[in-house]
Formats: C-alpha cells, sequence, structure tokens
C-alpha cells in the first residue's frame, strides 16, 4: 500500500517508522500534566500535517486508551503507531514516546536534591501546570465535529460530564455504557431510517 | 533476580493502574515490600514525576530500576510498566482496525465518542480545582490563585486565536510562571 508524506512524496517503510519514533520523541518531551496534551498533538503532527490518521481515530484511540489498565499516554501511542504502521508502528510510537522520559529521570536521579530545594523549579511546575487545562478544553473542542453527530450526542457528553466531574464511578464503566446506549440508540435510529 | 523482580512488580502496577496519581497507592505497595525504597522516598518519585516529562509510572519505573539496579534495572522495570500497553492495547488496535467498517462497532462508537468529551471536560474542572485553589482550601472566590488563572487564560488565548503549537505553549507557561507563578 502507498502511503504519502504531506507533499504528497511517497515515504518508506523504514522512513515512516523512524519519522514516527523522532515525532513521538518530541511530544514526549512535552507530556506533562497527565499526557492530556499528546492527544492535539498526536492530532496536529498525524492527522492535520501528514494525514497518516484519520480524525475520527484519535477519539476512538483515546476512549480505548483510558479504559484498557496501563498508562494511558503509552496505550494511545501503542494504538496510533498501530493503525499507521502494524506492530512495528505501535513499538517505535511507544518506545519514541517514553524516550524524553527515560533520559530526564536517569539525570534527575543526579541531581534530585538541588531539584527538590530549587524554588524556581516549583514556580515553573506551577506555571506548567495551568497551561494544561486550555490544552484540554482545545482537544475537546477539535473532537466536536466528529462526536457530535445529533442532540441526543449532548445528552451523552452531558451525563458523561456529571458523572466523571462529581462521581467516582470508574472511567471504564463510563466507556463501556456510552458504548451500550451508542448501540441501543444509533441501532433505533438505523430501523426507522430503513423503514 | 533483581531484574526479573523489577519487571514482574512494575507489570503487576501497570496491569493494576490507570496511569496519573492513582498508581500511588500500587507503586507504594511494591516498592516497600520489596525494599526498593522508603515511603518517603516515594513521594520524592511523585515530584521528580511533575517535573519532568512523561507519565508518573515511566518516570516511577525509571527511577526505582535506576536506583535499584542501575541501567538495566531501568530497563526492566519500565518494560514491565509498558507491558499492558503493549499486550492488552496492541490486541485491541488490532482488533479496532478489523471492525472499524462494521455498522454495529459505529454505532457503539457514536455512543462513546460524545461521552469521552465529556469525560475530558470533566478532568479540566477537576484540575482547575486543584491547580487554581490552594491545597485544601475552601473553593471561596478570594482564595483563588489569581497569578495562574491568568497565565492559563493567556495561554489559552493565544493557543485558541494564534494556533500558538502545544511545545511553545508549555514552553511559554513555564516562563510566565517563573515570573508570576
Amino acid at each position: 500500500m502507498e502511503k504519502n508524506g504531506k507533499g504528497g512524496r511517497p515515504v518508506s517503510r523504514a522512513g515512516k517508522l523512524w519519522t514516527m519514533f523522532w515525532i513521538m520523541a518530541k511530544i514526549g518531551c512535552f507530556t506533562f500534566g497527565g499526557g492530556w496534551s499528546i492527544i492535539v498533538q498526536i492530532q496536529h503532527e498525524f492527522v492535520d500535517k501528514r494525514g497518516w490518521m484519520k480524525e475520527e481515530q484519535i477519539i476512538d484511540f483515546m476512549s480505548v486508551a483510558k479504559s484498557l489498565p496501563g498508562i494511558m499516554i503509552v496505550n494511545m501511542s501503542v494504538l496510533c503507531g498501530y493503525a499507521m504502521e502494524g506492530a512495528a508502528g505501535a513499538l517505535s510510537a511507544a518506545f519514541g514516546l517514553t524516550a524524553p522520559a527515560i533520559a530526564a529521570i536517569s539525570l534527575v536521579v543526579y541531581f534530585y536534591g538541588s531539584l527538590k530545594a530549587n524554588p524556581y523549579v516549583e514556580k515553573v511546575l506551577n506555571g506548567v501546570r495551568c497551561v494544561v487545562i486550555p490544552i484540554i478544553l482545545q482537544a475537546a473542542w477539535k473532537l466536536k465535529g466528529k462526536s457530535i453527530i445529533s442532540m441526543i450526542s449532548y445528552v451523552f457528553l452531558a451525563v458523561a460530564f456529571v458523572v466523571c466531574a462529581f462521581t467516582d464511578i470508574s472511567k471504564p464503566m463510563v466507556i463501556i455504557a456510552g458504548a451500550i446506549f451508542g448501540l441501543l440508540v444509533w441501532r433505533g435510529k438505523k430501523e426507522h431510517g430503513a423503514a | 533476580m533483581v531484574l526479573l523482580e523489577l519487571f514482574l512488580s512494575f507489570m503487576k502496577i501497570g496491569f493494576f493502574s490507570f496511569g496519573g496519581l492513582t498508581m500511588i497507592p500500587v507503586i507504594n505497595d511494591e516498592v516497600l515490600v520489596h525494599g526498593w525504597m522508603t515511603a518517603d522516598e516515594v513521594m520524592d518519585i511523585v515530584a521528580v514525576a511533575e517535573m519532568t516529562p512523561g507519565s508518573l509510572g515511566i518516570n516511577c519505573a525509571t527511577f526505582v530500576g535506576l536506583r535499584t539496579a542501575g541501567v538495566m534495572g531501568a530497563f526492566s522495570a519500565t518494560l514491565g510498566v509498558m507491558a499492558p500497553s503493549l499486550t492488552l492495547c496492541m490486541a485491541a488496535a488490532h482488533f479496532i482496525m478489523k471492525l472499524k467498517d462494521s455498522g454495529t462497532m459505529e454505532n457503539a462508537m457514536n455512543g462513546v465518542r460524545p461521552v469521552s468529551m465529556g469525560m475530558l471536560l470533566a478532568v479540566a474542572v477537576t484540575l482547575s480545582q486543584t491547580t487554581f485553589w490552594a491545597e485544601g482550601a475552601a473553593m471561596k472566590l478570594s482564595d483563588v490563585h489569581w497569578n495562574l488563572v491568568v497565565i492559563a487564560a493567556v495561554c489559552g488565548v493565544l493557543m485558541f486565536r494564534l494556533k500558538l503549537t502545544i511545545p511553545k505553549t508549555i514552553l511559554l507557561a513555564a516562563v510566565l510562571g517563573l515570573l508570576i507563578g
């Protein structure tokens, strides 16, 4: 299967895997605050810039990554990598993403004492934590087109929001409930349309 | 054998957690039982994980592995904590790609997509609470850290309006944090 880069240039498989590794490593440098920012970055790099993934894949994978055990951002990169280049793609994306973290921690282990006592480090972290909130809002906004397909979608959104914000019901349960109600609601719709 | 133990312990941590700060109790159990670290040191790792890129799980595995058994230890522990992603998620990805054109899958996803959006917005609300209010403080308007709200607002506007990329926005937030954080 011929796969093209953004400018329509053909990309070899090895070249693509290598590019995926480096892009994921770049993304891995900026995954502060629970890693939510990687969703927007993956979308930017692989959907908008290169067209290697489809917009709706991002949101489908996001819910799967969140519901399976393990680290959400590693799950996300495995899913995206697999979608682009199979098992090799999954490995390339997952190790790309974790490489900067491993490098950073190795440094920190040796300088931990002095970093911990530094008040400027604390201030920088305060700033970085703040920006995670607009990043999440942007991610939600960008996913709107593919997720909201009718008025019923707003009901799903609102119920999920309330349940997640105000109860301790586990996230996988919420996702599974969404899938079940989605099956019920939209299957009914299709039969109406056909009749 | 410590390499195998590191791998197995962190694999357990990976399978029984869903990332983020919810991992702390699970991590605590494993590393304290093995005597790899003290409870204080575990809280230190959490702080370290906050300061560096990457998730708590990966950072923790690297940190514990490195201190317990050097580079090979870091490698075993990190591979262990990634095991669920590399196995379960790989299988899930395969399954999803196979099913992507089926109507049933599409119907289920019609339900899952707005639910994911709702979950994401709920995360934003929870994070706002922990970020903008002092820890343990009552959520009164007078207790808001307005300087942090300003940082979030400035970065948000630049990102939405001027399409500033995420890495640049995070660097900007770090600089703003240094100035007024």
